[in-house]
């Protein structure tokens, strides 16, 4: 079974792109453009792995972060950052971060984390 | 010596010369009125010999014994009063003067007596003269009694004319019949005793009136004399104060322009050097010269200026330094606005850089899935080309947006050592990539630190990016955390990487200066991070040598002089 993978991103031609070629290398992956479809996704359907983009308008996503944890924990959250800004780095590693990855995305850098990331969540369930 | 005993000096002196001025024309003034004494007593003489004159003419007209008194009385007076001035007398016209005048005097006397004297006889002679005519005129008869009576006649022509011409008429008549007879001979006798008698009357009065008249010469010129005498004291009296003034005017003259020379002088002076100072110009200085008021002046003066100069000096360096600090501000806000500035310009660029790249990425995956056609490969080396120029834009926005700074500072209390190891924490994966070796030689129980944490994250990861950037593959990095005192805490990063050369050390810390070659830095990672250690009271130094690598040490304030909340 392919992994399942969920793009939370405001900007939609990057959210959409970025599936489109995570579907072409078999990743299981969708994309979702606020908070509240996100929220959405994962209570109906739980995701392998997710990536966060923190900034979105109108939202916080913190609380898309908090919620993803409170429905299962094991959910592996990768950040999509456009800045290389410790805050955020530093402010989500408590909170469950497994990762961050900076915009534009390299594709393979991208890939090797959601397989880590993917691997943690299947070695830490049993 | 002293002004003010100058000033006592020169006040004394012209006294003095008053003094002596007023001294000598009390003196002469005395004298005036010495003389002026005898001028009146002169005068007294000049009245007495008057007196006496008026009195010898009644005398001379009346024969009268009041007369005679009168006069005697004055000659008494009049050598009383003469023997009262002999001095001055003396003095003025000599002793042979006074002595003739004495000697006059009492010639007069003496022939006023002999005259009085010649009077008398005379009575006692006209009285026998008649008596005897009488008596013979009884006892002649006839031609005799004739003859006698004619020569009686002649008799009374005497005393009458009392002149030589009746008297010879008298002895010449000499009749016969009266020749021989005694009595006629004894009047005759006495007639002859009488007219001797008029002679010498006639002689004494003659030698009265010229000794008269030589008493009144010696008096007048006695008086003149004294007159004379006064005049000149006077006149000297007068030009002695004319001469006395005009000493004390124009010394005065000489010693106030001496004195005022020496008291404007130097205020002169002062002034010129005021007027120098107040336009900033310090270069003279007051010359010191003797040890009065004035010099002291001067000598504090000269003190002041000093201070002065030293007041300006340490102004200027305080102003220097002020505006070196008032620099360093500027620079910083400057920094602050680029950087906010920047970073919103790279924040609106990213997000259509990351379509751009996923596009190419989608286009180039599709590509690669598509059979091969014309220019296959072509279109597959323009997208990595689009790649390339992504990662480059990329680095650039990155670079911005990693070290721009927020405008808000949060002050916190955390420990130092801990941010260390996060930040390192931060790096390992690649650090472990490139195979650089990370010492973290963290001293405990360093104090904690009250600054913005977020800020000074982005001073360390900045720092140890570019020795990650600096080292080659195998290289170390050493993070050394010390207190330099109880006020600051010292971080060290040393590299052994390619290390900076001397010339760009200078620069290092400008914005948009890089070493890097084109394309890797943006120039702005170190300039940001000195704004940032600046501003949180903390300094940043590097030390560098080509190719054994380069340290920089960073001193964080453990109280940082920020506000939270503070503008920057």
């Amino acid at each position: 079974m392919s992994t399942k993978v969920l793009i939370v991103d405001d900007e939609i031609e990057f959210a959409s792109t970025l599936a489109e070629r995570l579907v072409i290398r078999d990743y299981d992956a969708k994309a979702v453009y606020t908070a509240e479809d996100a929220i959405t996704a994962v209570q109906s359907e739980p995701p392998d792995v997710v990536l966060l983009d923190l900034r979105m308008p109108g939202a916080n996503g913190f609380e898309v972060l908090s919620t993803i944890k409170s429905v299962d924990p094991s959910i592996e959250v990768i950040l999509l950052t456009g800045q290389l800004k410790s805050e955020s780095v530093v402010e989500g590693i408590p909170t469950g971060l497994f990762d961050y990855i900076v915009k534009p995305v390299d594709i393979a850098e991208l890939v090797k984390k959601i397989n880590s990331a993917s691997e943690k969540r299947n070695s830490g369930t049993p | 010596m002293k002004i003010r005993y100058k000033l006592f000096f020169s006040f004394s002196l012209y006294i003095l010369l008053a003094v002596i001025l007023a001294f000598f024309s009390y003196n002469e003034l005395r004298t005036i009125n010495t003389r002026l004494t005898s001028v009146e007593l002169v005068d007294d003489i000049s009245n007495i010999i008057l007196e006496v004159r008026r009195y010898e003419k009644n005398f001379l007209l009346f024969r009268n014994e009041e007369s005679f008194k009168e006069i005697r009385a004055y000659l008494t007076t009049l050598k009383k009063n003469i023997d009262g001035i002999k001095i001055e007398i003396v003095k003025e016209i000599g002793t042979n003067e006074y002595t003739l005048m004495k000697n006059t005097i009492t010639e007069y006397e003496h022939h006023i007596n002999n005259l009085a004297n010649n009077l008398r006889s005379r009575e006692k002679l006209t009285t026998e003269v008649e008596e005897m005519g009488i008596l013979l005129e009884q006892n002649l008869h006839g031609k005799d009694l004739d003859s006698f009576l004619t020569l009686r006649k002649h008799e009374k022509n005497i005393m009458l004319s009392k002149d030589q011409t009746t008297y010879e008429t008298f002895q010449s008549f000499n009749p016969l019949n009266l020749q021989g007879n005694s009595r006629i001979e004894t009047y005759r006798g006495l007639v002859s005793k009488l007219f001797e008698n008029y002679k010498t009357e006639k002689d004494l009065t003659d030698k009265i009136r010229s000794t008269a008249r030589e008493m009144e010469t010696i008096t007048k010129n006695l008086s003149k004399k004294e007159r004379e005498y006064i005049d000149v004291t006077l006149k000297k009296s007068g030009k002695l104060l004319l001469f006395g003034l005009l000493t004390i005017i124009i010394l005065g003259i000489v010693i106030n322009m001496k004195l005022s020379r020496n008291i404007a002088h130097p205020i002169k002076r002062l002034e010129g050097i005021t007027k120098k100072i107040a336009k900033g110009d310090f270069s003279e200085m007051m010359e010191v010269k003797g040890t009065d008021e004035i010099a002291s002046l001067e000598m504090s003066f000269n003190q002041m200026e000093k201070q002065l100069l030293d007041t300006k000096i340490s102004l200027e360096h305080a102003i220097e330094k002020l505006s070196e600090k008032q620099a360093q501000l500027v620079e910083t806000a400057k920094l602050a606005t680029l950087g906010t500035f920047a970073a919103g310009v790279a924040h609106e660029i990213n997000n259509p850089l990351a379509i751009i790249n996923e596009k190419a990425g989608l286009m180039k995956d599709i590509l690669e899935m598509s059979e091969d056609f014309k220019h296959k490969d072509r279109f597959l080396n323009m997208i990595d080309a689009i790649f390339k120029s992504v990662k480059r834009c990329r680095t650039i926005t990155h670079r911005i947006l990693g070290f721009s700074r927020k405008t808000e500072v949060s002050i916190e209390t955390f420990d130092l050592n801990d941010m260390m190891r996060e930040i390192a924490g931060f790096f390992e994966k690649e650090m472990l990539y490139k195979s650089i070796h990370l010492d973290l030689n963290l001293k405990e129980n360093l104090p904690k630190v009250k600054s913005d944490k977020g800020q000074l994250q982005q001073v360390f990861l900045n720092i140890i990016k570019n020795a990650i950037d600096a080292v080659h593959d195998g290289g170390s990095i050493a993070v050394t955390t010390d207190n330099k005192d109880e006020n600051m805490i010292n971080v060290a990063i040393r590299d052994n990487g390619h290390g900076i050369p001397e010339k760009a050390l200078q620069y290092i810390f400008e914005p948009f200066f890089t070493t890097k070659e084109k394309g890797k830095g943006t120039g702005l990672g170190l300039s940001i991070t000195y704004g940032i250690i600046k501003n949180l009271g903390g300094d940043i130094h590097v030390e560098s040598e080509v190719n054994k690598g380069t340290t920089f040490i960073v001193e964080v304030p453990v109280n940082s002089e920020l506000t939270k909340g503070e503008i920057v």
